[in-house]
């Protein structure tokens, strides 16, 4: 934990420098703020051996996946929640006869939030959802103690419980973040609270740094006081096409066309080669988009950031 | 206007089915459908919960794609976290009704979202639990919702237990340490609505007019219990019709993949 300013860093001086192959990183996000422009650049430096952790996988997932970027996953969930669609490389990359590749532990949202929580407050283990009989208890392959039952020293009852998880490196999208690294995000916050205490070393990815005047307006918004994040990374849209509450809607046509395009892996390498390889960088990639999705998707307000 | 479908009879039960004043925690996808009809038909205080926390207290102006989809947090109450919704509101018991959508489901009224076949080569690998696990686990008044009327939807058992409804039986649901009340109270798909006898197995207990016991048997992989104790379930009028289109077309503009039929 260190005070002062944080080094604002280029999306890909983040990458270079924070995560080199092999790398365990929680992501952030829960099918809103997911930091796509993360997994984009991890996806142009082909990144390789990623233990990837998130609890809503989504679509960053997928891309991920499909672009042999991750051996390792531990997730929730994994899909496309706009139609809903299925996750197409996600499930190429699993199903008998697919391409293979990935090593796959889950846990249920609850589940995942508690090990985080138990994490974020360096306590033994906490209490859990009742899993007990549920394929989740049964089947373990990379957290073979990601749950146990003990006896509840109180009523002698059986208790589903949960180990402290504290990811080596976690990244974060937030709305806005000033040069301390005091970090606020916007709307719900799902299990992002937990899993920025919970991870040893913390990147915020901001739409925009500001004054730590403005962070004073709304000191309720914080999710992460200054002291608990390591760099920033600055990036407007980087959330595209998740939404970001308070600064812009889901681009649901854009879900469609990643939907309809990674349905084939020849098609899915051509969405890459689009829309990840052939733009350099995030600022091209949101060039590519066109101004008038921008308008159209943009919801920015006064009130809100 | 035409009569209603399966579909459109299946979303109206489901709507119908939730109480008045009624706290409930909505999961994706049927379930948004069938409380947006519900506050507009029968339950206008209705308040929805999502897993990410937010609360719904009001006919959003525009149909949220999934409880992420944070045109559902505009305006509202109240935007908390994952631990608000899943343990404050559903495990400490501040939810009435919990709904969730039951693409796969046994005879005890186990979910599947995980995978079909042998776990670690699965013929079908589908997307996993999110929350559901929470849903099947903690919630009260549990009710399942599938649109289908696949045998492949309703085996015998399920290969993997996402969501647990009463794993073998009642009995086995209560030694294994589950809360009183919660567990699936019944299922509502295009056919009708089912129960869960006294030992947690499935049976047929309404139908909608014209569905005959040998097709709801059709429908499920395993001999299922035809018990219909009244009369065939209440179709919507015209009105009632009109609003369900409205909210299916709006579904369909917000890219929701619908059944062919709707």
């Amino acid at each position: 934990m260190t005070t002062g300013r944080k080094p604002v860093l280029s999306m890909r001086e983040a990458v270079e420098r924070h995560v080199p192959d092999g790398q365990e990183v929680f992501i952030g996000g829960f099918a809103f703020s997911d930091p796509m422009a993360f997994a984009h650049e991890l996806i142009r430096q082909r990144r390789q051996k990623l233990f990837v952790m998130k609890t809503s996988g989504g679509v960053l997932v997928d891309q991920l996946v499909g672009a042999g970027c991750v051996d390792r996953l531990l997730s929730c969930h994994v899909w496309n929640s706009v139609g809903p669609v299925p996750a197409h490389c996600f499930r190429r990359a699993l199903e008998a006869g697919g391409t293979g590749g990935l090593q796959l532990e889950e846990m249920s949202y609850g589940a995942f939030t508690t090990s985080l929580m138990a994490g974020a407050c360096d306590f033994p283990f906490m209490p859990t959802t009742p899993v007990a009989g549920t394929g989740h208890f049964k089947h373990r392959s990379l957290r073979a103690d990601k749950f146990a039952a003990i006896r509840d020293p109180f009523t002698e009852r059986s208790v589903c419980v949960v180990p402290p998880l504290k990811p080596a490196l976690g990244v974060f999208h937030v709305q806005r973040a000033d040069c301390y690294g005091n970090s606020q995000l916007f709307g719900p916050v799902g299990e992002m609270r937990w899993a920025v205490a919970a991870c040893r070393k913390v990147i915020v990815i901001a739409e925009e740094l500001v004054d730590t005047d403005v962070i004073r307006e709304r000191p309720e918004c914080t999710i992460a006081p200054g002291f608990m994040v390591d760099a920033i990374v600055v990036e407007p849209w980087s959330a595209h096409p998740t939404d970001a509450y308070g600064c812009y809607l889901r681009d649901l046509e854009h879900s469609q066309l990643y939907g309809e395009m990674s349905r084939t892996t020849q098609g899915f390498e051509r969405y890459v080669d689009e829309w990840i390889l052939g733009t350099q960088d995030h600022r091209a990639f949101i060039a590519k988009l066109g101004q008038q999705r921008l308008a159209a998707l943009s919801a920015r307000r006064e009130r809100t950031v | 206007m035409t009569s209603a479908s399966a579909f459109e009879k299946f979303l109206f039960t489901g709507a119908s089915m939730i109480e008045r004043d009624q706290v409930v925690f909505v999961g994706f996808h049927w379930p948004m459908l069938m409380s947006r009809i519900a506050r507009r038909l029968f339950a206008p205080d209705l308040v929805v919960v999502y897993e990410n926390g937010i609360v719904e207290d009001r006919l959003t102006p525009i149909f949220p794609t999934s409880p992420c989809d944070l045109v559902a947090a505009e305006n509202s109450p109240a935007c908390l976290g994952s631990v608000d919704a899943l343990y404050l509101w559903l495990g400490a018991g501040r939810v009435g009704q919990t709904m969730l959508e039951a693409p796969i489901v046994d005879r005890y009224g186990n979910v599947n979202t995980t995978a079909v076949g042998p776990y670690d080569q699965p013929k079908v690998r589908l997307p996993g639990s999110g929350g559901g696990t929470e849903l099947g686990s903690l919630g009260r008044g549990l009710l399942l919702v599938s649109a289908s009327t696949n045998p492949r939807s309703y085996p015998d058992r399920v290969d993997y237990v996402t969501s647990p409804g009463y794993l073998s039986s009642r009995f086995d649901r209560e030694a294994a340490g589950y809360k009183p009340d919660t567990g699936p109270q019944a299922l509502v798909n295009p056919l009708g609505v089912f129960r869960f006898d006294k030992w947690g197995e499935m049976y047929a207990s309404a139908v909608h007019e014209g569905v005959t016991p040998d097709q709801v048997r059709a429908a499920f992989s395993w001999p299922i219990r035809v018990q219909i104790e009244a009369d065939a379930l209440a179709a919507p009028d015209g009105e009632q019709l009109e609003v369900i289109r409205q909210e299916i077309k709006h579904a369909r503009e917000r890219a929701y993949v619908l059944p062919q039929e709707a």
